[in-house]
């Protein structure tokens, strides 16, 4: 029996796995619950046998976004606030990955450990997400978006609070279109171009290129810069919209000379443009809160002198995504240390507790100081004697337009980045209009005029 | 204001369980009778004594012999002197010099009374009663055992709470949801009585505990169909009975001596029923279909499997080699894999483990057989392409929501929507999921019961296996010592494959939860199985002894 009762031991090892196993479990029940129970599958969220209903989405002046009521997601009554709002706040079924519903979805549905998504007394246990986001500046920027797609977002960049984020196509998030999926008009309604896209910048590239020049280029200013209408670089043509004839630095980048920017581009060197592109973010990913933006792209390793000057005009293989030039945009006009934008101004329990407060963080270095300011001169130059300070009355803004070429029988991306310099109106934007027709300053540019007027206004 | 009592009601569940369950395991333990020598064994020559402490003990040269004897004309293992219920036997072990009882020699078993001299080689031993008359050493000592009545009683409140879930579950009362459970606990009233009153039992602790998970199955079917809940009972009825059927027959070792090659000729009768009556279901053969029931035999040979492993002690000294177990525990395993019916196989290799080295104490033949089946496991893989993608979506489950992960991710999202104390019973979304109550029983208990008590339960199954071990020494024969520490070893490892199956920890192999999930043939299998941990414990038997 001795033996018996020595032998039995082996029992030992099997309760040992049993509760090791249990361990682990419990030790991701406890980590990682939250984001198991806030599925879009399951039924305690959404659909008929939501046991509680989540939390409310409010924008900064208190206009309500979305609600529970009746079991089901309700969003504002206007259709045109849903829509300029949807990407946002966010489908109900939680494919728009970047909106606060899916991002805040265990906040918002009440979740915690002790009782799960269960509320012990019958009401919501759901919290409600104050947004600084202005409802009303959203639906002028899809208004003037119109039937174009593109993206527009617009930031305090003194306070970091984020006003504007637009993305177009957009759908009714009450009633989605039931061929969303298979109607060409709806492609990318899904995303948020302005977290979630990248596109060819064009000119608004010619930005970095400056930056670059500024720092490796030591009499910029004394230059002066031949513009014909074109130039031919390893028997590849680079060419002008008109001949500019002999341009310093400055006209040369308030009339866009791809003709001097390729030029610059070649002479700064493939390695110095990289290394400043990279230093501006490039290759980064920026958060808004939890949410990660797409990575702009610049990347000139072993190329041609022709693809060096393409590159450096925003063409190539060039891609920006319009967050980080927004943030970008702010670091210039913060001398070079942007505030990093958010969304969430606070988040309230059913009890009234405010749980999360936003605030704004100062993000890393993207410019030195000096180039900052440099770049801001010339910013303003391009606004006061290229596109007209009528576009921004007052507001004493520093822009860049850009037109991004995608070939492919498409109408180009007509951009414009910039923010204003008066201390009083102290607003970044950034504007993409996608397959435009026009140029970029009355594409793009009537909408950023429309969004600083109206953010300066109110 | 209904759903806060209930949510009250929910937290005081699972405390209870808890509460009752430790009370039941210090009870088992308090109730084992002292370390005390239960007779003397006197060498002749030297004078020295010899205390014996078990029911079956190996005597013999070798150091791990209970009585060892310092004499090289005894072999290592010589003899076992052990206690039938009509007294003590000496049984010679296919020794050298052969064992002789006051001069005659033994045939295979001998009886001894006190006074009689045992001679092994130039070793003689008379057989003397424990010198302290005040201790009776076989009557355990009940020091602050849980009475029987008051571990019922609080089974019967905590089910009471259950029933009030039920009741309550879709708002306005229904009192016909929570008639299963009612007659449950009337089932539980009529067994105390019958085992306490008529049979004069002194013990109850385990049947209490199953009667405490066989409840908490019971409220979760309720919430998804009240038929099924029924049909739950009725398999829970079958079990009890089945299991005082297995009391009765493990009562007398010879008896089931006797038996062993019968059952394992039934055993593989059975399997070859299954296999040529079975259709699929499911993806494995392992159901028969008689009339309107389906069976499912692999869970009844489980405890056929048990009794052809387990053995005395007398037996485990004269017949060592496993050639005989191993043979029909590979006839077991082949079959299974030809009805596709791997989580069962996995059980059974398991309990083949346990029996295999408890017999023969060999790690070889443990790694021996370990590396069969990896083998064996490997070629599965090989030849059946859905197990690999079992295998596949192991730890990925979160790729696949809507297919091969979807019972997996589902159990996950609702554990946790249930939080501490769960959503309420029909309340969970879990039960809408294929074989929510069965595979998935251990999601449902979290979603809706919550995660302390669904952990509660498989605690108190962990328990079970840590019980049977520790009366490994204590039983009356090695032949209990080994199948509880099987059925133990069996209940908590198929608990291991249900609850991290489903949960992720391990790849999803259908199989049920102990006493929780639902299923007939599996209700009826592990009260089967419990009978082994109950006819382990010396109390049980105690009664009719004294009786006699």
């Amino acid at each position: 029996m001795k033996t018996t009762g020595k032998r039995s031991l082996i029992i030992f090892f099997i309760v040992a796995g049993f509760f090791f196993g249990i361990g682990s479990f419990l030790y991701s029940f406890a980590t990682q619950g939250g984001r198991w129970a806030v599925q879009p599958f399951n039924g305690h969220i959404s659909g008929s046998a939501a046991s509680a209903g989540a939390g409310k989405i409010f924008d900064r002046n208190g206009v309500v976004l979305v609600e529970s009521k009746g079991g089901k997601r309700v969003y504002n009554s206007d259709y045109d606030t849903r829509c300029a709002m949807l990407h946002t706040v966010g489908d109900t079924q939680g494919f728009i990955s970047t909106g606060v519903q899916y991002n805040y979805k265990s906040e918002l549905s009440g979740y915690n450990l002790v009782t799960g998504l269960f509320s012990p007394t019958g009401k919501s246990l759901g919290s409600d997400i104050h947004l600084t986001l202005d409802s009303k500046l959203c639906r002028l920027a899809r208004e003037k978006l119109g039937s174009r797609n593109g993206a527009a977002a617009l930031y305090n960049y003194r306070t970091g609070e984020l006003l504007c984020m637009v993305s177009t196509p957009d759908f009714d998030p009450d009633s989605p279109p039931k061929d969303i999926d298979t109607n060409p008009a709806y492609k990318g309604a899904y995303f948020n171009k302005v977290i979630s896209s990248t596109f060819t910048p064009g000119s608004i590239f010619k930005l970095v290129t400056s930056a670059a020049a500024i720092e490796n280029i030591p009499d910029l200013d004394s230059r002066t810069w031949n513009c014909n209408g074109s130039i031919t670089i390893n028997g590849n043509r680079i060419t002008d919209v008109a001949p500019y004839g002999r341009l310093t630095f400055r006209q040369a980048l308030a009339h866009s000379s791809n003709v001097a920017f390729s030029q610059i581009a070649i002479e700064v060197g493939a390695s110095k443009m990289m290394d400043e592109a990279s230093t501006m973010g490039f290759g980064r990913s920026f958060t808004l809160g939890s949410i990660h933006s797409a990575a702009s792209n610049y990347n000139v390793k072993s190329v041609s002198e022709d693809q060096l000057g393409w590159s450096g005009v925003g063409q190539y293989t060039d891609l920006v995504n319009p967050y980080h030039y927004l943030v970008l945009m702010g670091a210039i006009a913060n001398g070079g240390q942007p505030l990093m934008p958010y969304m969430i101004k606070n988040i309230t329990t059913p009890v009234g507790i405010t749980s999360k407060v936003g605030t704004a963080t100062l993000g890393g270095s993207l410019i030195q100081s000096s180039t900052a300011a440099r770049l801001k001169d010339y910013m303003r130059y391009n606004v006061s004697h290229e596109y007209g300070d009528s576009l921004f009355p007052g507001l004493d803004v520093c822009a860049k337009t850009g037109t991004g070429e995608v070939g492919h029988g498409k109408g180009p991306n007509c951009w414009m980045a910039g923010f204003s310099s008066n201390e009083n109106t102290p607003y970044a934007f950034v504007v993409l209009v996608e397959n435009s027709s026009s140029g970029s300053v009355s594409s793009a540019g009537r909408i950023a005029s429309s969004l600083m007027k109206a953010a300066a206004g109110s | 204001m209904l759903t806060t009592i209930l949510f009250i009601l929910r937290i005081i569940v699972p405390f209870s369980c808890i509460a009752v369950a430790a009370r039941c395991f210090t009870s088992m333990r308090l109730g084992k009778r002292r370390k005390d020598p239960v007779i003397l064994l006197e060498d002749t020559a030297a004078h020295r004594i010899l205390p014996v402490f078990y029911w079956e003990n190996s005597i013999g040269r070798s150091r791990s012999s209970d009585i060892v004897l310092h004499d090289q004309t005894v072999s290592r293992s010589h003899a076992v002197l052990m206690r039938r219920e009509s007294g003590w036997f000496v049984s010679d072990t296919n020794s050298k010099a052969g064992t002789l009882v006051n001069g005659r020699k033994v045939k295979e078993r001998a009886p001894v009374f006190p006074g009689d001299v045992i001679s092994m080689g130039a070793t003689e031993l008379t057989l003397r009663r424990v010198e302290s008359p005040e201790i009776d050493p076989f009557r355990p000592v009940y020091r602050r055992a849980a009475s029987p009545f008051s571990l019922m009683w609080s089974v019967f409140i905590i089910q009471i709470l259950l029933a009030v879930q039920v009741i309550f579950a879709k708002g306005n009362p229904d009192f016909n949801a929570a008639l299963p459970l009612g007659l449950l606990m009337l089932t539980e009233w009529i067994l105390y009585l019958y085992s306490i009153t008529i049979r004069g039992q002194v013990s109850f602790e385990l049947e209490t505990l199953a009667f405490l998970l066989c409840g908490i199955g019971i409220t979760l079917i309720s919430g998804v169909s009240v038929k099924d809940a029924f049909m739950q009972l009725v398999a829970i009825v079958l079990g009890i009975v089945f299991y005082r059927m297995m009391i009765w027959f493990l009562g007398d070792m010879d008896r089931v001596t006797r038996w062993r090659v019968k059952i394992g000729v039934l055993a593989i009768l059975m399997f070859a029923g299954n296999l040529l009556l079975a259709r699929s279901r499911n993806g494995s053969k392992n159901w028969i279909s008689l009339g309107p029931v389906s069976i499912q035999p692999s869970e009844l040979i489980k405890v056929a499997f048990i009794i052809v492993g387990t053995s005395t002690l007398d037996r485990l000294q004269t017949y060592k080699n496993l050639t005989g177990f191993i043979g029909f525990s590979a006839i077991c395993m082949g079959a299974l894999f030809l009805m596709k019916d791997f989580g069962t196989a996995c059980i059974f290799f398991m309990a083949f483990i346990i029996i295999a080295f408890m017999r023969s104490g060999s790690v070889r033949t443990v790694f021996l057989a370990c590396a069969v089946a990896v083998f064996g496991a490997f070629l599965i893989l090989k030849i059946k392409p859905y197990v690999a993608q079992r295998f596949e979506v192991w730890h990925h489950v979160w790729q696949h929501t809507s297919d091969s992960g979807y019972q997996q991710v589902r159990v996950l999202s609702y554990s946790a929507s249930g939080g501490f104390f769960g959503v309420g019973a029909g309340h969970g979304c879990l039960k809408n999921v294929f074989a929510s109550t069965s595979d998935l029983a251990f999601g449902m208990m979290c979603e809706e019961l919550g995660i302390i008590l669904a952990i509660t339960v498989v605690v108190i199954l962990a328990f079970l296996a840590l019980y049977a071990r520790s009366e490994a020494t204590r039983s009356r024969s090695t032949l209990y010592s080994i199948a509880a520490c099987a059925a133990g070893g069996i209940l908590i490892f198929q608990a291991c494959l249900n609850v991290f199956g489903s949960t992720d920890i391990l790849p999803l192999t259908g199989v049920t939860l102990p006493f929780i999930s639902q299923g007939g043939t599996s209700m009826i299998s592990v009260w089967g199985l419990l009978a082994f941990l109950k006819s382990s414990d010396e109390r049980t038997y105690a009664v009719r002894r004294r009786r006699n």
